[in-house]
């Protein structure tokens, strides 16, 4: 059997928590991020059937709120940029979102988001969240109902 | 012709689970009997068989065919009931009520082959000094014994080399000579 | 392998049909010469039989149909990796309390040291998120956070004057919240 098989599992398991502790990001961790990943998820919100998505199980909490009676994830897409670098997602409808991500303080990171309509600005923001958090950006109609778009970050 | 255990498993990482169903006829009873040698108890071995059953199908998609597999099924099965084993609590070889159905009824007439006086005497004596191996070392015997696998095929499922599987076994049927010494 | 311990040693190895030839037939020739080391093949082989039929005893035929039911099951409910978490840490608790003492004493000690980072990990439980600035070019937008799920919302409102957007898409962009 292999040596880790040997280890008892209790220690295992207390190793790996140690590791996941002392790997915890700390002040010193923010300076050393490098890149974002970013997650956007889009969503179209309507009231056409009853149905939610199951790829939007983790997320019905959030998306009710809205009280729109049916939701389904069109696309999902994650990309990672440098800080102060742009990406830029499609979004259904002739749309495009570029997110930048600003600065790291504090375990929240700043991002500034542009929602556009071919080269017209819809919307420009700048939101800070918690690390690995998201928002919810809603309301360009599209196929009968609205699009609401999850922005999460993640600092790498 | 009858399909292969491979080309099962491949149908079964297509999709199919008619494939996997013919894959558990083959082999339920084999690991149920090793299982529940291991265990003692037909209770918690039928547990431990479904659950590596199930945990089988669960990885299919990643076997790739490098050991052969009943041997890759044996070793899931036989690191459950192991670590099953070191939580048991329970009386070994403690036969409780059988699951309704699971259990087909045995001939009536079969001969109990420990029925006379002085068997019954050896086959209490064998239960207790079964139970007195380690999980490892009861694995070798029931593997060998049962199954009648090669020292290759049981390294392959206890994860270990054939040198200690000869190993294992010596030293587990020189235990049972020793505790056994006034029957055999 | 001529002496009788030597072959005392290995005969389990010759039972099991895994030697070499050559060393099964030493063995073989030595068995049909010494009665002491054929007493000791006899012994082992009753073992063998007795284990045999020991477990062969104890292990009645399993009906196929209930078995596979069982398994269909198990994949049916599809336990999720939280619970292969909860098992493999169930089965990692499991043990003499004694062995929790170097772990134990292992997390004391980080927890110690890091009463920092266990403060600052107790203060990030929320998604909040908090807008800094907005400009939605002449268009209305709400914006508010949700209690229960800790969710900032910005929402957009369609104007109808002025738009360059399909005439597919109709107007109900309101959330009816």
């Amino acid at each position: 059997m292999s040596r880790l098989r040997r280890i008892p599992k209790r220690v295992l398991l207390f190793s790996y928590l140690t590791i996941l502790l002392a790997a915890y990001p700390t002040g010193a961790a923010e300076n050393q991020s490098q890149t974002v990943r970013l997650k956007i998820g889009t969503i179209l919100a309507s009231n056409q059937n009853d149905e939610i998505d199951p790829k939007l199980n983790a997320m019905k909490n959030q998306l009710k709120v809205m009280k729109y009676r049916s939701y389904r994830l069109l696309k999902e897409e994650t990309q990672n940029v440098p800080w102060q670098g742009n990406a830029a997602f499609d979004i259904p409808g002739g749309r495009s979102l570029v997110v930048t991500p600003q600065e790291f303080r504090n375990k929240q990171l700043a991002l500034k988001v542009r929602l556009q309509q071919g080269d017209k600005p819809v919307v420009d923001t700048t939101v800070r969240l918690n690390n690995g958090g998201n928002f919810l950006l809603g309301g360009p109609p599209h196929e009968g109902g609205a699009l609401v778009l999850s922005i999460s970050a993640t600092a790498q | 012709m009858e399909p292969s255990d491979w080309e099962l498993v491949q149908r079964c990482q297509a999709g199919e689970t008619g494939a996997f169903q013919e894959l558990v006829s083959r082999y339920h009873q084999k690991i149920c009997i090793v299982v529940i040698g291991l265990l003692g108890n037909r209770e918690d071995a039928l547990e431990v068989a479904q659950e590596a059953f199930f945990r089988a199908y669960r990885k299919i998609k990643s076997f790739q065919g490098g050991s052969s597999f009943y041997t890759w099924l044996y070793r899931i099965a036989v690191n459950i009931a192991i670590d099953s084993q070191r939580r048991q609590k329970r009386n070994p070889l403690e036969f409780r009520e059988t699951m309704d159905g699971l259990f087909e009824e045995q001939n009536e007439v079969a001969r109990d082959p420990f029925s006379d006086v002085h068997d019954r005497e050896l086959r209490e004596k064998l239960v207790a000094a079964i139970n007195d191996l380690t999980p490892e070392h009861k694995a070798v015997i029931i593997l060998r014994t049962v199954e009648g696998l090669s020292y290759k095929d049981i390294g392959a499922i206890l994860g270990c080399s054939e040198g200690t599987v000869m190993s294992r076994l010596h030293y587990a049927r020189k235990k049972l000579q020793e505790k056994l010494s006034a029957f055999l | 392998m001529r002496n009788c311990e030597d072959i005392a040693e290995s005969l389990g190895v010759w039972l099991d049909g895994e030697l070499s030839l050559a060393d099964a037939e030493v063995i073989r020739l030595h068995l049909e010469g010494c009665a002491q080391c054929d007493g000791k093949r006899r012994q082992l082989e009753k073992l063998h039989s007795s284990l045999k039929s020991l477990f062969e005893a104890n292990s009645p035929r399993v009906a196929l149909e209930p078995f596979w039911r069982g398994v269909q099951e198990r994949i049916a409910e599809r336990r999720t990796w939280r619970q292969g978490i909860t098992e493999w840490v169930r089965s990692a608790l499991a043990g003499p309390a004694g062995a929790w003492a170097v772990p134990a004493a292992i997390v004391i000690v980080l927890a110690i040291l890091s009463v920092d980072s266990f403060r600052k990990l107790a203060t990030q439980r929320n998604n909040f998120a908090a807008v800094e600035s907005i400009d939605a070019h002449g268009r209305n937008v709400a914006l508010w956070r949700e209690d229960e799920t800790k969710t900032t919302v910005i929402w957009l409102y369609h104007n109808q004057e002025g738009e360059n957007e399909s005439s597919e898409e109709n107007t109900e962009t309101r959330p009816s919240f």
